[in-house]
């Protein structure tokens, strides 16, 4: 079974993928185009996402050594969004992380890249739509239906030049999730 | 200031006292749920992450491989934080048994 979903918070991922474990599949591959491959099993399984996008050649292969002694199965990752998606059979040792601080500093971890990528995008947005306005100069003082005609032409083209901007919004939105839970955490 | 790792977390406690002897990661998560009791029982995200940090202030260190795994064991300095949190306990249980 194949599902194409996309996800822009990690917490809904995880959730969602785990209802689809629940109704008795295990994960095969997951595509970085969102495409989520499915196998029909009579066993439990549970998945957990975990976020770390800082991990050379040599501390990735200690960090999927000590997760693979605990019986998880990587099934995919990568340094680029810093998701690493773990499964493993169902049994009474489920959570990737067993205290407080670990899992404060997984939170900590995602703020952070969002905070980075955040500020990235804004940064570019500024560059780009001081250097020029959105729409063609010209466009405004067009009448009637070539009026609309270059303004429904040229709009597609300003949805993508907006998406930088976009793009800062959602991160900041990631951000903002991350540091609730973090800040729920630390007062509980 | 005191360190920002001290006063030890009971994860952190448990591990430089199960690396007095080296261990890789996941033996020293069976070590722990030992001498724990069964009450400290470590996943791997936190273990990880655990060692990391531990390792990168120079409490432990790695001593070797084991295929792809690392062995790791405690620094003097390790040992020196263990001392001090020690006599930090001490203190406090001979504060519980002057109340009685």
């Amino acid at each position: 079974m194949k599902k194409v979903k996309v996800f822009f918070n990690i917490e809904k991922e995880e959730k969602w993928l785990n209802e689809q474990l629940q109704k008795g599949y295990r994960c095969t591959n997951i595509s970085s185009l969102g495409v989520y491959t499915f196998e029909k099993t009579d066993k439990k399984y549970v998945l957990r996402l975990d976020f770390q996008d800082n991990l050379p050649k040599n501390k990735l292969e200690e960090y999927k050594a000590m997760y693979e002694d605990f019986g998880w199965t990587y099934l995919k990752g990568s340094g680029l969004n810093g998701i690493r998606y773990w499964q493993k059979e169902d049994n009474e040792q489920n959570e990737i992380f067993s205290d407080r601080q670990s899992k404060g500093n997984y939170y900590r971890r995602l703020m952070a890249y969002s905070f980075m990528l955040g500020a990235l995008c804004l940064a570019y947005s500024f560059m780009l739509y001081s250097d020029s306005s959105l729409y063609h100069e010209g466009l405004w003082s067009m009448d009637g239906s070539l009026f609309w005609k270059a303004f429904i032409f040229e709009t597609p083209f300003v949805l993508l030049k907006l998406l930088p901007a976009f793009m800062a919004v959602l991160f900041a939105s990631s951000y903002y999730k991350a540091h609730q839970k973090y800040s729920m955490l630390k007062e509980q | 200031m005191r360190h920002k790792l001290l006063p030890l977390s009971e994860t952190m406690h448990y591990i430089l006292l199960a690396l007095r002897e080296p261990h890789h990661g996941y033996a020293a998560m069976q070590k722990i749920e030992e001498i724990s009791k069964g009450t400290v029982i470590l996943a791997a995200g936190t273990l990880y992450g655990a060692i990391e940090n531990l390792n990168k202030h120079g409490w432990i260190e790695s001593v070797g491989n084991s295929g792809r795994r690392k062995i790791y064991k405690i620094t003097t300095d390790g040992e020196a934080v263990l001392k001090m949190e020690q006599e930090r306990l001490l203190h406090i249980i001979s504060l519980y048994e002057g109340s009685e």
